[in-house]
C-alpha cells in the first residue's frame, strides 16, 4: 500500500515492518512525520484498513470511578434479598480493602423486568429500563485489584500500572481519525473533577503523544481546548494579529524549508499550523449545544442541577461522534477529592443510598437520553457505547453502616449499539453476587470485543516498547461473540 | 528432482541410524527425545499454557491419560497423533511443523525403550536467543598492530569513529556529507551538550576563531559547563522514570527527591566513572554509607512511581502483596534495563520467550531487591545530627540577636511570629499556624477545611493569643464570639461558612504569591501573618504590654501601644474579591471591604490606648466564595506608642547587632534544608522470595530462591549469595556483577546511549533492549570498540563525549541527498547528521533563554508551577509561570505523575510512569497551539520583545538583526529582512518574537 503523508491512519502492515514505519516515523529520524491528530484533507482515503469489516465506527465510553455496586443495580441476586441481614462470612476469614464484611444486605433498590427481553434492571435506572432491549449486559466482570487507581488504569488501558495506552489511543492509533477538523479522541471529564489516578487515565503511554485524548472544557464554549486561543485578557494579541502571525511564520518557514529539501518531518510542521487554525473554527462550532433544538435539551436534561452537568457531556458526545470523533470517553464521577455531603464518585463506603441514589440519577437520566437520540438519528447501529467502572461492590454491608466496600471479584459493564446485540446478558456471578463464576471476564475480553466490533483483531495491534509488542489486551482476550449481534 | 532424491536419501539415512541405535543403545531423552517436544509441542502444551489440559513439560499428563504407555507403542495415544495416516497429515502438532518421519521414528523408539523421563528434566520453551546472543558475546575489538612493526600488508582494523563509519558507507558506495558550517555546528553542539542556544556572541567568537582547535576548545568549554550535567541528567532520569510525586490514585509529594536529581547532575559534572555512578545507584548505602552523595544515589532504586493506597492504607494483605510484587518489578526491571537493556521484566509470569532469561532467575533477581522499601529518609543520622545543631546554634543566635534589636529599636513584637509560636522576636516557626476550627498548632499544610462550625470561640494555648474562629456574619445578624471574657462583634456579612487552613507565620497553603507591591513578605526581614478567609484571631495586648514591659525599662503596663501592618490581597489577580477587619475590644476600628490584588498594600496604623485588652483581625469571603481570599497581614507589629530614646552607645550596639544578624542569616541559607532525601531503607526482615507461577503472587512455588543474577553471560558468575546472605549484600554483589570489567554489555550499553543521545539514533536503536526484541547494531564492531574505549578512559564520559562530538562522523551537514537516501533512507548507516528536533524541556529552556530570563539557579528544591491543594488525593492546579523562580531550567521543575504539565506533555514530555529509553516525536497541531497561544509562550515572547527593545533600540532593522540572532544565532537573509521589517512595522516587535518562537528553525537543530 501507499503511504500518504496527508493521511494519518496508520498503515496496516505485517507486523514487523509496520513496527519499523512507526517507529523511524515517530523516532523521527529522515522520515514522515504522523499528523495523526486531525486527519486532513486525506478522509476516506485510508479506511478498508481494518483487519476484518467493522460493525462500529465509533465509540462513546460511559467510566462510572469510584466502584458501582453491581447488585443494587443491574445484577438481580434475590438469594441476597433472602439473607438479608444474615452474617455474610460467619468465620470472619474475609478481609476487604477498608473493612471486614459486615451481614449480608439485599439490594436498595428494588428490581424488575424490562422490556422484550425481560432482564432485570432496579429501580434506581427507571429511564435507562426503557432501553434494556438494546443492551447487552456482562454481568461476570472482574477485576484484578480493589484499589481505585490501578483497577481504573486495568479498565483503561489493559494493566493496573500506570504508563500504559488507554483503549481510546489503541483505537485511534490504530484507525485514524475521521474527523477532518477534530481530534481523534476526546475525553468530557466529570466536571466536578478527575477521575482516581488523573488524567493519564486517557494517556497515550508509550504510543506517539498525537494518541493521547484532547479533554474538551465544556464549562466555556469559546475555550473548549487549551491554548486553542490566546488567552483573552492577553490585549497585544488579536485575531488579526494572530492571522498576520502566521502567515508571518509560515512565510518564513517555507524559506528555511526551500533550502532543506527531504524533510517530511518539516512539512508536516508547516501543515500543523493550517490544521490547527481549522481547528479554531471546528471545535467551538462542536461544542456549542445552543444549536440543539429545546426538545433535544430537554432530552438530555441540560438544566437540571444534578443531571445536567453529565446530560450535557452526554450530549457533548453525540455532536462529537457526529462529525467524526473516533472515541470519545465521559467520566460520571470524579476522584475522591475534599468529603462532601455526597461523595464526588460512586465509592459508596458510607451511604450508598444516599450516593448512588444521586449518581445513579445522573447516570440514568445522561446514559437514556443519548442512547435514544442516537436511535432515533440511526446513528447507534454505527456508535458503540460502553459503560463501564472499575470494579464492583461487596454484597455485604460495609460494618454495620449502609455502605459497601470495594469488590473486584464481580461487576456488571454493559454495551450498546455498534454491533451488540441487545437485550441479552453474558456470564454470571455467584448467588449473592460476591464473584463472577460463569465465564469470569477481565477487561481483555471487554476490549477485545470492543476493538473486534471496529474491525481490529486485538492480537494484531501491537506496538514495540521495551522489550516486548504490546497489546490492550496484553497477552489475554477473547471476543465475547454472544453478545455480537 | 535431483534434490527430492538427496532429501529422501538424508531422511533413510537418519531413519536407519535413529534404529539401528535403538536396539542396542538406550536413547538418551535429554539429547534425543527432550530437543523434538521443545521444538514441536511444548509452545501450545505447557503448564502455563495446557491447551487440551495438557501439559509435555514432564511426564506426568502423558503418562496419567495413556498418551503414553511405556513399552507398547501401538496404545501410546501420542503416536497416533503425532503419525500422519492415509495420506492426511498428522492431528498434531497444530500451530508448528509436522514432526519429521525420523523424529516420530525417534519418539516410537523412546517408547519402546521404557519411556524413561529422568525426573530433573523439564522440557521448556525455547526462547528465540541463546547464550550466543551476538550482545552477550565478549567484546571483540581488533587490535591495531602498531606502526613500527611491518609484518603484514593487511589493511590496518580501524581505529576511529570515522575509520568505522567510512568503511561500512564505502561498502555501499557512500560517503559521509561535509562538515556542517561553524554556525551550525556550534548550535548543534551546544544544544546537545548542555541543552541550551548558544548566545549570539559564542556563535560569533566561534565563527571568528582561527585557531585550528576551536572547536575542540569550545567542546571543552561545554563539558565543563555545569549545564552540561543539567542536560545530561534529564537523559538519566527519563531511564530512572523519576518524579517529585507518588503516583497513583494519592499522588501524595516527594519534597526530598530532588537530592537524588541533583545528585546526578553532579555526578555528570564531575565525570564520574560510570561503573562507580552505576554502583552508587545500586548499593552506594551500603558499599560508601560515609558519603552522603553515594547514599543519596540509591534515589535511583525509589525514583518510579510507588502505590500508597495499595501498599499501605488497604487493610487487605492480598492487595499488598499484590502491590509489592510490581513494586519490585519496577525496581528490578529499571536496573537491569537501563544498566543491562536486558528485558529482565518478560520473564515475571513464563520464561523470557525471546531472551534466555528463566523465570526462576527472573526471581532470583527481584530477590536482589525483596527487602528494600522505598521511603522518605535521611542521609545519615550522622549527618542529620551535625545539620540540625549547627542549624539550632543559628538560629538560637538570630533569636538573640532580634530579641536584643527589638528592645534596642522599639520595634515591638511581631504578631506573625506570636502565631508561629514565638515571643514576637523570631523564636516562632515560619509557616507554623493555628487551626481556626480548634486553635491547635499546626505544621502541615490543609486545604478546604472540614468540620467547620462557624461562630464558635476557640481558646488558644499561647500567652499573647486569646484564641480564634470562623466568623459568618449572617447579614450583620450573627454575634460572632470574638474573646475569651466574651466579647461578641456583629455587623459582619454572610459568609460562605469555609475555611481554608491555618491562621499562619507565613504563607497560607497554596499561596498564589506572598509579594505585593514589589515586597516578598518572606524576604528580607519582613513577616507575613496569613489569615485566609474565613478567620479571625485574636491577641492578648495585656500579655503584650506585659512582655514589652519586661523588655525595656522605659515602658510600663499601662502604655498606651501602637499596631502598624500592610494589609493586602495576596491572592490571584481577577475577579476574586475579600474583606478584611479590625477590632478592638470588639469595636471596629478598621474595614477593608472587597479587596483584590490590583488594590495593592493597605497601610494601617492604629493607636491602642492603655485601657484596650483585645486586638481583633478578621477576614471574610466577599460574598463570593472562599476561593483565592488569601488576605494577610505584612509586618504586623505591636509596639510602644513612643519609642524608647536612644543613646550613642546603644545605635552603635544596634549597628554591630545588624551586620551580625546578616552573617548568621547567611549562615543559615548556606545550610539549606534538612538532610533528607527519598530513597530506600531495609525491611525488618529480609522477606522468602519464590517463583511465583504466572505470576500471581497467590500462588509461589519452589524453594526459597538465593540472589542471582543472569547465567546467560558465561563470561560471569552470576551467583550473588545464598538465601542468607542480607539485604544490603545482595545489592552490592549485584552492583559488582554489572559493572565487573568483563561484563561486555554494561559497556555495550552505556556507549550506545550516548550515542543515541548525540545522533538521536543509536547503533543499536532500542537502548534498552539488546535482547532478541530489540534492535541490531548497525555498526557492531564500532559499538564494541567504543565500549573497549570507556575502560580506556576509565570510564569517564565526557571523554566518550568528545569522543564522539569531535568525529568527522558528528559534525558532517545534516543535508539530505537522494541518491544516499535512496540506498538508506533511515540514516542507519550516517552519511549525514540527523537534524532533530528539541525535547519539550529544551524548547521550554531555550524560550527563556532567549528572551532573557532563564534564572540560572541550581540545585535545590524543584519549582512549582501549579497550586498545590491537599486532599485525599492531592489537587495539582498548574498556573502560568511568570516569575522568576519558576523562570529556571525545567530539570528543576517539581514533576507530578498524575497530573503531569500539558504544556509540555503537548511537546511530547514523557510519561513518568514509563521508563523511557528514547524520546518521541510526534508533530501535531496542539502543538502549534500550544506554541503560539499559551500564556507562558505570549509572556516569553513579550519579555523577549522588551529585551530586543533594550539592546537594539527603535530601529526596525537593527530589532529583527538582534531578534534573528538571539533565537537563531545568524542574521536574517536579505529577504528575511525586509519581511521582517514590514511585519515589524505593521504588527509590531512582540509580533515578530511571538513568530519567531514558532519557527521550525527554532525547534529543529540541522
Amino acid at each position: 500500500m501507499s503511504i500518504d503523508p496527508h493521511h494519518n491512519v496508520v498503515p496496516r502492515l505485517p507486523n514487523h515492518s509496520r513496527r519499523t514505519f512507526l517507529q523511524s516515523a515517530a523516532g523521527g529520524i529522515g522520515s514522515l512525520a504522523l499528523t495523526a491528530m486531525l486527519a486532513g484533507e486525506g478522509r476516506g482515503a485510508g479506511h478498508g484498513q481494518s483487519h476484518h469489516a467493522a460493525k462500529a465506527k465509533r465509540v462513546i465510553q460511559i467510566f462510572c470511578p469510584g466502584g458501582m455496586s453491581q447488585v443494587d443495580t443491574f445484577d438481580y441476586k434475590p438469594e441476597l434479598d433472602k439473607r438479608d441481614g444474615s452474617a455474610f462470612d460467619p468465620d470472619g476469614q474475609l478481609q476487604f480493602f477498608a473493612s471486614k464484611p459486615g451481614n449480608c444486605r439485599g439490594s436498595h433498590w428494588k428490581f424488575r423486568r424490562h422490556g422484550q427481553s425481560g432482564l432485570w434492571m432496579s429501580d434506581l435506572f427507571p429511564r435507562l429500563a426503557t432501553c434494556i432491549d438494546d443492551l447487552a449486559f456482562l454481568y461476570s466482570m472482574h477485576s484484578k485489584t480493589a484499589l481505585h487507581g490501578p483497577a481504573c488504569f486495568m479498565m483503561n488501558t489493559g494493566f493496573t500500572l500506570p504508563g500504559f495506552p488507554s483503549m481510546g489511543a489503541w483505537v485511534t492509533y490504530g484507525l485514524g481519525s475521521e474527523a477532518e477538523d477534530l481530534p481523534a479522541f476526546v475525553v468530557l471529564p466529570d466536571p466536578r473533577g478527575l477521575p482516581p489516578g488523573g488524567i493519564i487515565n486517557w494517556g497515550a503511554g508509550f504510543l506517539p503523544a498525537q494518541h493521547q485524548a484532547t479533554t474538551l472544557d465544556t464549562t466555556d464554549p469559546q475555550h473548549p481546548i487549551a491554548d486553542l486561543f490566546p488567552p483573552t485578557d492577553f490585549d497585544q494579541v488579536t485575531p488579526a494579529s494572530d492571522r498576520a502571525g502566521l502567515s508571518f511564520l509560515q512565510r518564513l518557514n517555507q524559506l528555511h524549508r526551500q533550502t532543506r529539501p527531504g524533510d517530511t518531518e518539516l512539512d508536516a510542521r508547516i501543515k500543523a499550523y493550517e490544521m490547527a487554525a481549522r481547528l479554531q473554527l471546528s471545535a467551538p462550532e462542536a461544542t456549542d449545544l445552543s444549536r440543539e433544538s429545546q426538545a433535544t435539551r430537554n432530552l438530555y436534561q441540560t438544566d437540571h442541577p444534578d443531571v445536567g452537568p453529565f446530560g450535557r457531556q452526554c450530549l457533548l458526545a453525540r455532536r462529537l461522534v457526529e462529525r467524526g470523533v473516533r472515541f470519545v470517553q465521559l467520566y460520571c464521577g470524579a476522584e475522591n477529592t475534599t468529603a462532601k455531603k455526597i461523595r464526588p464518585n460512586w465509592d459508596s463506603h458510607e451511604d450508598l443510598p444516599r450516593d448512588h441514589g444521586y449518581w445513579g440519577a445522573v447516570l440514568d437520566g445522561g446514559a437514556s437520553a443519548l442512547l435514544k437520540d442516537l436511535k432515533q438519528r440511526g446513528m447507534l447501529d454505527e456508535t458503540l457505547v460502553i459503560c463501564t467502572t472499575e470494579f464492583g461492590r461487596q454484597p455485604a454491608a460495609q460494618g454495620n453502616g449502609l455502605g459497601r466496600d470495594h469488590n473486584a471479584g464481580a461487576f456488571t459493564a454493559w454495551l450498546a449499539g455498534g454491533g451488540v446485540r441487545g437485550g441479552i446478558g453474558f456470564g454470571a456471578t455467584d448467588e449473592l453476587g460476591f464473584k463472577a463464576v460463569e465465564n469470569p471476564t477481565y477487561s481483555y475480553d471487554l476490549h477485545a470485543t470492543a476493538l473486534h466490533l471496529l474491525g481490529i483483531d486485538h492480537t494484531r495491534l501491537t506496538y514495540y516498547h521495551n522489550g516486548i509488542e504490546r497489546r490492550l489486551t496484553d497477552v489475554h482476550g477473547h471476543v465475547l461473540k454472544p453478545i455480537l449481534a | 528432482m535431483v534434490r527430492n532424491r538427496l532429501l529422501a536419501f538424508a531422511m533413510v539415512l537418519l531413519v536407519t541410524s535413529a534404529s539401528s541405535r535403538g536396539a542396542d543403545s538406550l536413547l538418551d531423552f535429554q539429547s534425543q527425545v527432550a530437543p523434538i517436544l521443545q521444538r514441536h509441542c511444548i509452545r501450545c502444551h505447557s503448564p502455563n499454557n495446557n491447551q487440551g489440559e495438557l501439559s509435555l513439560a514432564t511426564l506426568d499428563d502423558l503418562r496419567a491419560n495413556d498418551y503414553v504407555i511405556a513399552g507398547d507403542p501401538e496404545s501410546s495415544y501420542l503416536l497416533e497423533l503425532i503419525t500422519p495416516t492415509d495420506g492426511q497429515p498428522a492431528a498434531m502438532p497444530k500451530e508448528s511443523n509436522p514432526l519429521s518421519d525420523a523424529e516420530v521414528a525417534l519418539i516410537r523408539q523412546w517408547i519402546v525403550q521404557g519411556a524413561t523421563w529422568p525426573s530433573d528434566v523439564v522440557v521448556k520453551e525455547r526462547s528465540k536467543a541463546d547464550e550466543t546472543w551476538w550482545a552477550l558475546q565478549p567484546l571483540r575489538v581488533a587490535k591495531r598492530i602498531s606502526s613500527d612493526s611491518n609484518i603484514s600488508d593487511a589493511p590496518l582494523p580501524p581505529a576511529s569513529i570515522d575509520e568505522f563509519v567510512r568503511g561500512k558507507l564505502a561498502d555501499k558506495q557512500l560517503k559521509m556529507n561535509p562538515p556542517a558550517d561553524r554556525r551550525t555546528l556550534i548550535r548543534r553542539v551546544t544544544f546537545d551538550l548542555i541543552g541550551l542556544p548558544p548566545t549570539p556572541q559564542d556563535v560569533e567568537s566561534f565563527v571568528d576563531d582561527s585557531d585550528p582547535m576551536a572547536y575542540e576548545k569550545l567542546v571543552d568549554r561545554l563539558l565543563a559547563s555545569p549545564h552540561y550535567g543539567e542536560r545530561y541528567a534529564r537523559h538519566w532520569l527519563d531511564l530512572a522514570h523519576y518524579a517529585d510525586t507518588h503516583g497513583f490514585e494519592r499522588d501524595m509529594r516527594r519534597d526530598n527527591a530532588w537530592r537524588y536529581r541533583d545528585y546526578v547532575i553532579e555526578s555528570f559534572n564531575e565525570d564520574k566513572p560510570y561503573d562507580r555512578f552505576v554502583q552508587e545507584q545500586i548499593a552506594g548505602d551500603v558499599l560508601w554509607p560515609d558519603d552522603d552523595q553515594a547514599v543519596i544515589a540509591t534515589g535511583f532504586l525509589s525514583a518510579g512511581p510507588w502505590d500508597f493506597v495499595g501498599q499501605v492504607e488497604t487493610k487487605s494483605d492480598q492487595l499488598r502483596r499484590s502491590a509489592r510484587v510490581l513494586d519490585l518489578d519496577d525496581m528490578t526491571t529499571q536496573v537491569m534495563t537501563t544498566t543491562m537493556a536486558m528485558t529482565v521484566n518478560c520473564a515475571r509470569c513464563h520464561d523470557h520467550k525471546l531472551d534466555p532469561i528463566s523465570q526462576r532467575e527472573y526471581y532470583q533477581l527481584q530477590s536482589v531487591f525483596a527487602g528494600v522499601r522505598r521511603e522518605a529518609r535521611v542521609v545519615s543520622d550522622s549527618s542529620l545530627k551535625a545539620y540540625e545543631s549547627a542549624k539550632q546554634q543559628w538560629v538560637r543566635r538570630r533569636n538573640q540577636i532580634d530579641f536584643e534589636l527589638a528592645r534596642l529599636e522599639g520595634d515591638g513584637l511581631d504578631l506573625a511570629d506570636i502565631v508561629g509560636g514565638g515571643n514576637g522576636s523570631g523564636t516562632g516557626t515560619f509557616r507554623q499556624g493555628i487551626d481556626v476550627r480548634n486553635a491547635k498548632v499546626q505544621t502541615r499544610d490543609f486545604g478546604r477545611l472540614g468540620n467547620v462550625v462557624p461562630n464558635r470561640f476557640a481558646a488558644s494555648d499561647f500567652d499573647f493569643v486569646d484564641g480564634v474562629f470562623v466568623p459568618s456574619g449572617e447579614a450583620g445578624q450573627a454575634k460572632v464570639p470574638v474573646t475569651s471574657t466574651g466579647i461578641t462583634i456583629s455587623g459582619l456579612p454572610t459568609t460562605s461558612g469555609d475555611a481554608w487552613d491555618m491562621i499562619r507565620n507565613g504563607p497560607v497553603a497554596s499561596q498564589h504569591s506572598p509579594e505585593l507591591d514589589g515586597i516578598d513578605f518572606t524576604q528580607d526581614g519582613h513577616s507575613l501573618l496569613g489569615l485566609h478567609a474565613n478567620a479571625g484571631i485574636t491577641f492578648d495586648l495585656s500579655a503584650i504590654r506585659q512582655s514589652l514591659a519586661d523588655g525595656a525599662a522605659e515602658t510600663s503596663p499601662g502604655m498606651p501601644l501602637r499596631f502598624t501592618a500592610q494589609l493586602g490581597y495576596f491572592g490571584a489577580s481577577g475577579p476574586h474579591r475579600a474583606d478584611a477587619w479590625v477590632f478592638v475590644d470588639g469595636r471596629n476600628v478598621a474595614e477593608f471591604k472587597q479587596l483584590g490584588r490590583e488594590d495593592g498594600l493597605q497601610p494601617i496604623d492604629l493607636e491602642l490606648s492603655a485601657a484596650v485588652r483585645f486586638l481583633t483581625l478578621v477576614s471574610t469571603d466577599g460574598g463570593n466564595g472562599m476561593g483565592h481570599d488569601q488576605i494577610g497581614f505584612g509586618d504586623p507589629r505591636i509596639r510602644p506608642k513612643t519609642s524608647p530614646t536612644r543613646s550613642d552607645a546603644d545605635a552603635h550596639r544596634i549597628e554591630t547587632l545588624r551586620g551580625e544578624r546578616d552573617q548568621v542569616t547567611a549562615e543559615l541559607d548556606a545550610l539549606g534544608p534538612p538532610p533528607r532525601f527519598y530513597g530506600v531503607v531495609a525491611e525488618k526482615d529480609l522477606p522468602e522470595v519464590r517463583l511465583l507461577t504466572r505470576g500471581n503472587p497467590e500462588t509461589p512455588s519452589g524453594d526459597v530462591l538465593p540472589p542471582s543474577a543472569l547465567s546467560a553471560l558465561a563470561m560471569l558468575d552470576p551467583e550473588l549469595g545464598t538465601v542468607t546472605t542480607d539485604e544490603g549484600q545482595r545489592r552490592v554483589a549485584l552492583a559488582r556483577w554489572i559493572t565487573s570489567i568483563d561484563n561486555p554489555l554494561v559497556r555495550r550499553v552505556i556507549v550506545n546511549r550516548l550515542w543515541y543521545w548525540h545522533f538521536g539514533q543509536g547503533l543499536v536503536d532500542t537502548p534498552s533492549d539488546f535482547g532478541f526484541g530489540g534492535g541490531r547494531p548497525s555498526h557492531p564492531e564500532l559499538l564494541d570498540w567504543l565500549a573497549e574505549a570507556l575502560v580506556h578512559h576509565d570510564w569517564s564520559l565526557k571523554a566518550m563525549h568528545r569522543l564522539i562530538v569531535t568525529s568527522d562522523t558528528y559534525k558532517q551537514s545534516s543535508r539530505h541527498r537522494e541518491p544516499a537516501a535512496k540506498v538508506d533512507a533511515e540514516n542507519r548507516l550516517l552519511w549525514r547528521q540527523n537534524r532533530q528536533r528539541i525535547e519539550a524541556e529544551a524548547i521550554r529552556d531555550a524560550v527563556l533563554f532567549v528572551s532573557g530570563k532563564l534564572n540560572l539557579r541550581r540545585g535545590g528544591p524543584g519549582f512549582e508551577d501549579f497550586d498545590y491543594q491537599d486532599a485525599y488525593a492531592p489537587i495539582y492546579t498548574y498556573t502560568t509561570a511568570d516569575r522568576p523562580e519558576l523562570w529556571r531550567r525545567s530539570i528543576y521543575r517539581y514533576i507530578v505523575r498524575t497530573t503531569p504539565d500539558r504544556f509540555l506533555t503537548t511537546l511530547d514530555c514523557p510519561d513518568p510512569a514509563n521508563l523511557t529509553p528514547k524520546r518521541i516525536t510526534t508533530t501535531t497541531p496542539l502543538q502549534s497551539l500550544a506554541l503560539f497561544n499559551n500564556d507562558f509562550m505570549l509572556r516569553q515572547a513579550r519579555y523577549f520583545a522588551q529585551r530586543i527593545g533594550r539592546e537594539a533600540g527603535t530601529d526596525p532593522a537593527a530589532q529583527v538583526d538582534r531578534a534573528f540572532a538571539l533565537a537563531l544565532g545568524r542574521q536574517p537573509s536579505q529577504q528575511e529582512a525586509q519581511l521582517a521589517t514590514e511585519f515589524v512595522d505593521r504588527q509590531g516587535l512582540f509580533a515578530l518574537c511571538r513568530s519567531l518562537f514558532n519557527l521550525n528553525e527554532f525547534v529543529y537543530v540541522d
